[in-house]
């Protein structure tokens, strides 16, 4: 009797055993995650990266903000004191060093509004572009060839030779009525009337929620 | 019998079990390419190194020149000593074997396209995989009558200033007659933080 009792226990035992086992052996398919390769894969980044949809050319930016489109948020990645010379309309500055602040991080990662990254050119524009990429975010653009091209297109547009086709001179129209909204005042404008002394457009407020104090526990 | 049953019973679980290890290790497919940094150290590391190599240094020997255009352009006309890498293959095992013998050989490997910016991404990813030799070509590369002409490219360069430029134009215009100009109402944007869930207490 006893005999028999101790093996069914045994047998009971090797049953839970092997259950076990299989468990362990099914979670070895689960792998840890890696602590540093955090964000996406790099060949997903690599994808991205060679996809050139990022890029918004000056026009449409100039565009968009004449028609105040409000989907969207620029983000200039230069140092303060160029931020404080010039920038584009209602751009916020988010130098390239503080990119990955917790106070910049509301302003990257979200879904309500495009970002819209712009430096001198689009060499710093893209870094932050590429980090931000790797962590997922979403809706991130560049300004293509950045505010020194903003300038050879938009503000100072080259005037078409008499050669051109009729497209440049009504892009050159186009560009020329940009430039006057974003303040560049030509002569021949001028003598036809008009008042006021231009103003550059005003800095728009973009107010941030500070984040919620931890709920407190208690009785 | 009852013995019998037993071992039957033992031999199938482990069997099972030699099974799903096996399985297991299978499947476990280890990825190909993991990043060395996570993007914060990229960050610091790339806002305070340079990776500029001026184009008068081209000819170090400790140099290894790679070229990150297409295969067509490259053949087209390239820097003597360069080899062709194009941007999409970098991930490739042999190309990455490349990067990798060049690291060992302590060699600065040098990336260079049309211009820096075209270059830029290549080099921040190889950057974040952990090869830490990689720089750029300041240089700009195009063709007149077929023949490849290199010009060294400045990067960042605020080419004019645009505030000093809208000033000048107004001045320029006269000053009696006033000009009108439309500005955009002020925009209030508001962004929403993501809520972070927060313990709350309770008793």
């Amino acid at each position: 009797m006893t005999k028999k009792q101790t093996a069914k226990f045994l047998n009971f035992r090797y049953k839970i055993l092997a259950l076990i086992l299989v468990v362990l052996a099914g979670g070895l398919v689960l792998l840890p995650k890696y602590q540093k390769n955090e964000g996406i894969k790099p060949e997903q980044l690599l994808a991205n990266t060679i996809s050139l949809e990022r890029y918004i050319s000056t026009d449409q930016m100039a565009h968009k903000l004449i028609s105040q489109d409000p989907s969207f948020i620029l983000v200039d990645v230069r140092d303060e004191n160029s931020y404080n010379s010039y920038t584009l309309p209602n751009a916020i500055n988010i130098p390239l060093k503080k990119l990955l602040d917790d106070e910049s991080k509301a302003y990257l990662n979200q879904n309500q509004f495009d970002v819209v990254f712009f430096s001198n050119d689009h060499y710093y524009a893209d870094q932050a572009w590429i980090l931000c990429n790797r962590l997922g975010f979403k809706n991130l653009r560049v300004l293509k060839g950045g505010l020194n091209h903003w300038f050879k297109t938009i503000i100072n547009p080259p005037k078409p030779t008499e050669d051109m086709p009729e497209e440049a001179y009504s892009l050159y129209d186009t560009r020329k009525a940009a430039s006057m909204f974003f303040g560049v005042v030509y002569p021949d404008q001028v003598q036809s009337n008009e008042v006021e002394t231009p103003k550059i457009a005003p800095k728009k407020i973009i107010t941030v929620k500070k984040k919620k104090k931890v709920a407190e526990g208690g009785c | 019998m009852k013995e019998l049953e037993k071992v039957k019973n033992i031999s199938i679980a482990s069997t099972l079990f030699i099974l799903a290890v096996i399985i297991g290790l299978l499947t476990y497919k280890r990825p190909k390419n993991t990043f060395a940094l996570n993007t914060k150290t990229a960050l610091e590391k790339i806002t305070s190194d340079s990776f500029f190599v001026p184009l008068v240094n081209v000819n170090n020997q400790n140099y290894k020149l790679i070229d990150v255009r297409s295969s067509y352009e490259f053949d087209k006309g390239h820097l003597d000593t360069a080899i062709n890498i194009s941007t999409p293959e970098i991930l490739k095992e042999a190309n990455l074997e490349i990067f990798k013998s060049l690291k060992k050989a302590g060699k600065t490997v040098v990336l260079y396209g049309n211009n820096p910016e075209e270059v830029n991404t290549t080099l921040l990813i190889l950057y974040q995989l952990g090869y830490n030799n990689v720089k750029l070509l300041k240089a700009e590369i195009s063709y007149l009558q077929n023949r490849l002409i290199t010009k060294n490219s400045d990067i960042e360069k605020s080419e004019k200033d645009i505030a000093e430029f809208i000033k000048e134009s107004t001045k320029n215009a006269d000053s009696s007659s006033v000009i009108q100009i439309v500005t955009p109402p002020k925009k209030v944007i508001t962004v929403k933080q993501k809520k972070k869930k927060t313990a709350e207490g309770g008793c």
